[in-house]
């Protein structure tokens, strides 16, 4: 067992300790915290793995910008400080019935599979080379463009309606 | 024009935060111009506004003569009950009856500086002094007599 | 002449030298965090006391001038003060968020120190992905306010929390363009890299007009990120009695405020290597004798002379402006900075295609 395993177990460990802590806190905006350990402790297996673009990006992405959306709206719920009821019995067998079988289904999948792994996975692709498969027209073009104009849209439509005036409100 | 009210904004906005930043810019490069009192350092030195309101006081010139006739306008000029006149009569050689000033109770405790009675003394008795470190460990302390013992009012004061 | 770089290959031979390739890894760590740690240290005892003498002679003051020599110790006697003070939770508060919160809050600021270049070749992470990095990082310090906020049980800090939340979101898309700017110009997302294309000229020279607005939205937004003044909703003194660290005290109100000044000076690092060269130093054109004087001063004092020069800056705003309104706050990131930054990146865009700059 070398450093390099230990950071990984110990990354594995953050990751579902929290999101187990997550489903199981009775109170919302503590759930919110701990799905945002688990979002940065798999950003942090990323970086392990030395993917760093995809590292960013998943920082960039679910913990600045979903889980600080997620607070927000808790923030702006009414009650939102007070504990959740318990969750009903028939509740809880159900939730543990879906966890079982999705474990289940994972298991038979590494049973028939295993983790034979890449023998040489190869150096991360850097973030050019990202880029240009984005750009390529045999790559990644037309969703890169569609997602961009989406977003594009969205960000003058902000502007639009800021500055939107008062009168025509 | 939409677009030119835009650009003129921001051009204003520039301007005005430039004229801003150029003042603080020239007092942090003047020292000369630091206002700050080193005090209690430069006690010696200590150079306070001239229209400064530290208590009232009432002058006395040297043969120990005020000009304070106990016509008590300070005491009614008072907003808070500051000033307290005990009035004595005083025989005149021709031995008339005469009102006088026994005694000027000040209560610098109660004083707000407000100078209304330095405004409402017709003969210019009382003034305002400068000394402004008035901390006792009583407060009794604060209760003056500005009369001193033995002074009687100035020849021609009326 | 003794440079960063050359201390740290020498330590990194002897250790290799000594020690199994393992433990040398593990010892560097170690040192490189101690240095961290000190850098820290340093740093907030520094930019405390460069805050309240700048504040003071703007004002017409003196500032701090009674704990040694001109009142340049009143920092270590405050930090001192802090230490000893009782950190107090509320009763009312989540216990463990509330406690928690100040540490996210300097983790985030100590990350952010490792893509940053202090001197030449001396780096503690040249990721491939610098610039994308910091601004990744930065958007987590986020979550330590509003993670203070709500745990306070407070609602001077809930409404500080979310203000900043606001703030924060908002200004990050600016100054991300803003960074955008210098990434298209040099064309690489790594902080070396950005620095190397700066060998004949800083960014803020040679990119012309989109340079220098982006410079200016950089620091615009990178103020309203740090939370400061004229953009200190968050902690507002006279309206929110602090915000969100109205019910921190002790040491743990003392890492939120290293924290602040952490982040200060990370932005400015990182506006520095951007837009100034980072450890550069700054040369005209082919004036031999003059580039040769310039390449004598050490790289590493290149870059903090750039880096505190940024941050006196920001402070200069701090003292000058007053507060903005939160509607005001707002008005001006989405009417103004962002379609400006969005228009000239598309200017920056052409100017790279051309080839325009240098």
């Amino acid at each position: 067992m070398n450093g390099s395993t230990i950071v990984f177990y110990l990354l594995g460990l953050m990751s579902i300790v929290s999101a187990v802590l997550s489903v199981t806190s009775r109170q919302i905006f503590r759930s919110a915290i701990y799905l945002l350990f688990t979002l940065i402790g798999i950003a942090g297996l990323y970086f392990w793995m030395d993917y760093q673009f995809i590292a960013a990006v998943q920082i960039v992405v679910y913990v600045g910008g979903i889980a600080v959306l997620i607070i927000f709206s808790i923030f702006l719920t009414q009650q939102s400080g007070e504990q959740l009821p318990e969750v009903p019995v028939s509740r809880a067998v159900a939730g543990a019935i879906a966890v079982m079988s999705g474990l289940a289904l994972v298991l038979v999948l590494m049973d028939r599979y295993g983790f034979s792994g890449l023998s040489d996975p190869g150096p991360a692709p850097s973030v050019a080379a990202i880029g240009e498969k984005m750009l390529d027209i045999n790559g990644y073009a037309l969703p890169f463009e569609v997602v961009s104009i989406l977003l594009l849209a969205a960000m003058v439509g902000c502007i639009v309606i800021a500055m939107r005036k008062k009168s025509q409100v | 024009m939409f677009i030119v009210d835009y650009i003129k904004s921001i051009y204003g906005a520039m301007k005005s935060m430039g004229t801003g930043m150029k003042r603080t810019a020239y007092y942090f490069t003047h020292h000369k111009e630091i206002i700050t009192e080193q005090y209690p350092d430069n006690r010696d030195t200590l150079v306070l506004p001239e229209r400064f309101r530290g208590e009232v006081v009432m002058t006395h010139t040297e043969q120990n003569e005020h000009r304070c006739t106990g016509c008590t306008a300070c005491e009614l000029a008072c907003p808070n009950g500051t000033i307290k006149i005990v009035t004595k009569f005083d025989i005149s050689p021709e031995g008339k009856k005469k009102k006088a000033v026994d005694k000027f109770i000040y209560h610098l405790e109660l004083c707000t500086m407000c100078n209304l009675c330095i405004e409402a003394c017709p003969t210019n008795a009382i003034k305002m002094a400068q000394s402004f470190e008035h901390s006792v460990f009583d407060r009794s302390q604060l209760t003056k007599v500005l009369n001193q013992p033995g002074s009687k009012l100035e020849e021609g004061v009326e | 002449m003794i440079s960063f770089s050359e201390i740290a290959s020498s330590v990194h031979q002897w250790l290799n030298s000594h020690l199994s390739p393992a433990w040398v890894l593990t010892v560097e760590m170690v040192i490189v965090g101690v240095a961290a740690i000190a850098l820290f240290a340093l740093l907030g005892l520094v930019l405390v006391i460069m805050e309240r003498k700048v504040a003071a002679y703007m004002q017409i003051r003196l500032g701090p001038n009674r704990v040694g020599p001109k009142g340049m110790l009143q920092s270590t006697a405050d930090t001192v003060k802090l230490l000893v003070k009782e950190g107090i939770t509320p009763a009312g508060a989540d216990k463990f968020m509330f406690n928690l919160a100040p540490f996210i809050a300097m983790i985030t600021a100590m990350l952010l120190l490792a893509p940053l270049g202090f001197a030449k070749d001396f780096q503690i992470w040249d990721l491939n992905i610098g610039v994308l990095y910091v601004t990744a990082v930065s958007s987590l310090s986020v979550i330590a306010i509003l993670m203070a906020g709500w745990s306070s049980n407070n609602k001077y800090s809930l409404l500080g929390a979310m203000r900043s939340g606001a703030q924060i979101v908002s200004y990050e898309l600016s100054a991300g363009l803003a960074i955008m700017t210098i990434v298209v110009l040099t064309g690489s997302l790594q902080l070396s890299e950005i620095v190397e294309s700066q060998r004949n000229g800083w960014w803020i020279f040679k990119g012309h007009l989109p340079a220098l607005i982006a410079f200016v939205i950089f620091i615009i937004a990178v103020t309203a990120e740090t939370n400061r003044a004229p953009f200190d909703l968050a902690e507002a003194e006279s309206e929110l009695t602090a915000g969100f660290h109205t019910e921190y005290s002790g040491m743990k109100f003392a890492l939120f405020f290293l924290a602040e000044y952490i982040n200060v000076f990370t932005v400015c690092a990182i506006g520095a290597t951007l837009f100034l060269g980072g450890w550069m130093p700054f040369h005209i054109g082919n004036w031999e004798g003059f580039n040769h004087v310039m390449d004598y001063i050490p790289s590493s004092i290149w870059f903090f002379g750039k880096t505190f020069f940024l941050i006196f800056v920001i402070m200069w705003f701090r003292w000058t402006f007053p507060r903005l309104r939160i509607d005001q706050l707002l008005d001006l990131e989405w009417k103004y900075l962002l379609p400006i930054s969005m228009f000239n990146i598309i200017l920056v865009t052409v100017i790279a295609i051309y080839h325009l700059h240098g």
